[in-house]
């Protein structure tokens, strides 16, 4: 058995026999569960990006796809995802992993954050708005607008206040308020990717959502058959089947785009990798896509069933509309794509989409 | 589900001599397309040069990944990949020897490899035998089990007598491979049918044009009157036509031609953006995203195929996919530029062309509901 689908079986087991409706119900009030926490940090998940260096794994996002494929599939309320970037982007600066849940956040997108320097020390002030999970992150990684990284204590330190919110899914995504607070560590100079822990991210929550959509498909084709009106299934009628084969091409699509851009991704081992920004962002925007159209279908295959809380359904399509939004949502991304293949012209499509790379400008 | 899954095949793992004859098919096409029109590219596969196909077939890139005593380069299919997708991309005119490169070829070396192919592909790969697909009838169109066209077996060889329709470049084509009945349908209705290799020069045939509304002529009608065909052109098995067909269509479905049909509207609009404007950007930034990502999946499946599988659902995944993203693609042009562009601008050309071309890409190599059925059936849902 090679080293992959030994951590790709090993988070099933986990994941499938720990995470049920009442972990998933319980988290919802907005506690971690500390005890599927630690089971997580026993396998190691949470610190698979995280070079050996720093205290990690140092593997690569080919064996950290399937643990955040099975997040969305399993629906598992943990910030494994986060902890798992934040590990990565500390791995690039040099600074060792903190104990605990960690988050992450990227300076100069959506937040008013600051950051000085004086007296040896780098202090933030600001708000930044939906870090996920930050009320029980012991620690964030702040990607800084100039390249570096910073890592603030988010737990009972001065000049810190976690303001509680929740995204779709009711899992924390938190506003940090942020007055003089010291960095606990800093390194200033640039990481090899741009905007990494947005990007970084957005990649983590395509591959939650191809789980998801994995999750919600088979619950769809599945009730399909067991659901009888008219006395036949209801998926013997033609109008499902289409819907639910559109479903199955879009969960298809986003997988493809999603295990690309994982393929593509930088990792402890190997920071450069110029095909990421591309990558990412198509598995953004596809994964994003999917989510949105996917959604409709499965609610409307279940029927009245699947809008009631009982029905497990939600479960996985109100992590998708959390998820497809969050890191950029696919608008965004596809902003950035479309300006750069504007700026390329006709001359430069082909190349950059062959070369997985934004084109140059034509005016370049 | 595994069956619904495309592995795509990891990015790094494309060997670098791809990349190499990329540098080089590029070189070819900027000087084998400068005389060719913009109009033209725009027909995609569509469009058909023999001339063209012969430059191709000079370069060894007809035959690619077959056998050299065959013709053929024994070059890798993801070779044959890059080659593919690199003249769709730029429009090249690719449609003369199309079929015979992408399925009749291959099909003649697995069902007749010692008497037929030995005899017809080496000159395929010389762009110089082409091939059009005789499947669709006037009463069978997406019900193929229902075709009606006959071969009789006498002493002196098949007669076949019947009509075929929709038949695509019959009209240049030197060979058809007719799907025909050869025996009654039992309980399954899939049985009691046969392939034929028929020379198109063979006496009781008639080829008719059908304009499409394009105005257009690409495909025909194939009236086959007592027509005479040796015992050897029966194509693999008598009876097994059906099955033989199966193998074909996952050919046919998910190559790059699936999704690259449309490629020089786009180009035109990325050239007619506004810069500043946030809406331009957002919706060109979806289709290249979902270009990306269907390119990906293309890829995956021309894996899939070189590993000797037979990924017929993974195929109809990419071709109901693709098939969505050409499609949208003069609705967006007309969403975005509707009415603005230059009167006699290749803009407003490629989106009057492309509205009236698309409505056949859900129709062609089995329409968006057949592929629906086959996605479904991979469901368990019937």
């Amino acid at each position: 058995m090679d080293a992959d689908t030994l951590i790709a079986d090993s988070a099933e087991r986990l994941f499938s026999e720990q995470v049920d409706k009442v972990v998933r119900e319980r988290a919802e009030a907005g506690t971690l569960d500390e005890r599927l926490w630690a089971l997580a940090c026993e396998g190691g998940f949470h610190r698979l990006l995280a070079s050996e260096a720093v205290g990690g794994f140092g593997q690569r996002w080919a064996e950290a796809w399937p643990v955040l494929r099975g997040i969305g599939y399993w629906q598992v309320p943990l910030p494994l995802a986060e902890t798992m970037v934040a590990g990565l982007l500390l791995s690039w600066a040099g600074i060792e992993v903190p104990d605990g849940p960690l988050t992450m956040i990227e300076q100069g997108l959506f937040d008013t954050l600051r950051a000085e320097a004086g007296g040896g020390t780098l202090r933030l002030s600001g708000t930044v708005h939906r870090v996920p999970w930050a009320r029980h992150a012991a620690a964030a990684v702040v990607s800084l607008a100039d390249g570096g990284i910073a890592l603030v204590g988010l737990q009972g330190e001065p000049g810190v206040t976690i303001e509680p919110a929740f995204n779709h899914a009711k899992i924390p995504s938190d506003s940090v308020v942020l007055a003089d607070a010291p960095a606990v560590a800093h390194h200033a100079a640039p990481l090899p990717l741009v905007k990494p822990a947005w990007a970084l991210g957005a990649l983590a929550r395509s591959a939650m959502m191809v789980g998801a959509l994995e999750f919600v498909l088979e619950q769809s084709a599945c009730y399909a058959t067991e659901r009888v009106q008219f006395g036949k299934p209801i998926g013997r009628n033609q109008a499902l089947q289409q819907n639910l084969a559109v479903l199955a091409g879009d969960v298809a699509a986003a997988r493809v785009a999603s295990l690309v851009a994982a393929a593509d991704a930088p990792d402890a081992a190997r920071p450069i990798a110029p095909e990421a920004p591309f990558s990412i962002a198509v598995a953004k925007v596809r994964c994003g896509e999917a989510a949105t159209r996917g959604t409709g279908i499965a609610h409307q295959v279940h029927g009245a069933i699947g809008f009631t809380y009982e029905h497990a359904l939600h479960f996985a399509t109100r992590r998708l509309w959390a998820w497809r939004e969050e890191f950029g949502s696919d608008a965004w991304w596809a902003e950035r794509l479309g300006q750069a293949a504007i700026a390329g012209r006709s001359a430069g499509f082909w190349p950059s989409l062959t070369a997985r790379r934004f084109p140059a400008s034509a005016s370049d | 589900m595994r069956g619904l899954q495309i592995e795509p095949i990891p990015p790094h793992e494309m060997p670098p001599r791809c990349e190499a004859l990329r540098a080089e098919v590029r070189a070819f096409l900027a000087e084998a397309l400068a005389d060719v029109p913009q109009q033209r590219r725009a027909r995609s596969w569509s469009g058909a040069s023999e001339q063209f196909s012969r430059k191709m077939a000079a370069r060894g890139w007809i035959g690619m990944t077959w056998p050299k005593r065959y013709g053929g380069g024994e070059r890798s299919p993801l070779e044959r990949y890059v080659v593919l997708e690199e003249m769709l991309a730029a429009g090249a005119p690719v449609g003369a020897h199309w079929t015979a490169d992408r399925q009749s070829g291959p099909l003649l070396m697995r069902f007749s490899p010692e008497v037929l192919a030995p005899r017809i592909v080496p000159a395929i790969t010389r762009g110089e035998a082409f091939f059009c697909i005789g499947m669709s009838e006037p009463d069978s169109g997406s019900d193929l089990a229902s075709i009606r066209t006959r071969a009789v077996d006498t002493a002196q060889g098949w007669v076949i007598n019947g009509r075929k329709v929709w038949t695509s470049g019959a009209h240049r084509a030197h060979y058809m491979i007719a799907l025909v009945r050869t025996g009654e349908k039992s309980e399954n209705r899939h049985a009691g049918l046969s392939q034929f290799l028929v020379d198109m020069k063979t006496p009781g045939i008639t080829v008719r044009p059908i304009v499409n509304q394009l105005g257009e002529h690409d495909f025909n009608e194939v009236t086959l009157d007592d027509v005479r065909v040796p015992h050897e052109n029966l194509i693999g098995q008598e009876g097994e036509g059906w099955k033989q067909v199966g193998a074909e269509l996952a050919f046919e479905r998910s190559g790059p031609e699936r999704y690259l049909s449309t490629t020089q509207l786009l180009l035109e609009m990325l050239d007619a953006a506004d810069p500043g404007s946030e809406r331009h950007a957002v919706a060109l930034g979806r289709v290249v995203a979902q270009y990306g990502t269907l390119r990906q999946m293309s890829l995956g499946v021309a894996g899939m195929l070189a590993r000797g599988e037979s990924p017929a659902l993974a195929a109809a995944l990419v071709k109901d996919q693709g098939a969505l993203v050409e499609q949208a693609m003069p609705d967006l042009a007309n969403d975005l530029f509707g009415g603005r562009p230059p009167p006699g601008s290749m803009l407003e050309w490629a989106m009057r062309y492309t509205a009236l071309a698309v409505p056949s890409f859900s129709l062609r190599g089995g329409t968006r509901e057949i592929l629906r059925g086959i996605i479904a059936r991979g469901l368990d849902l019937r």
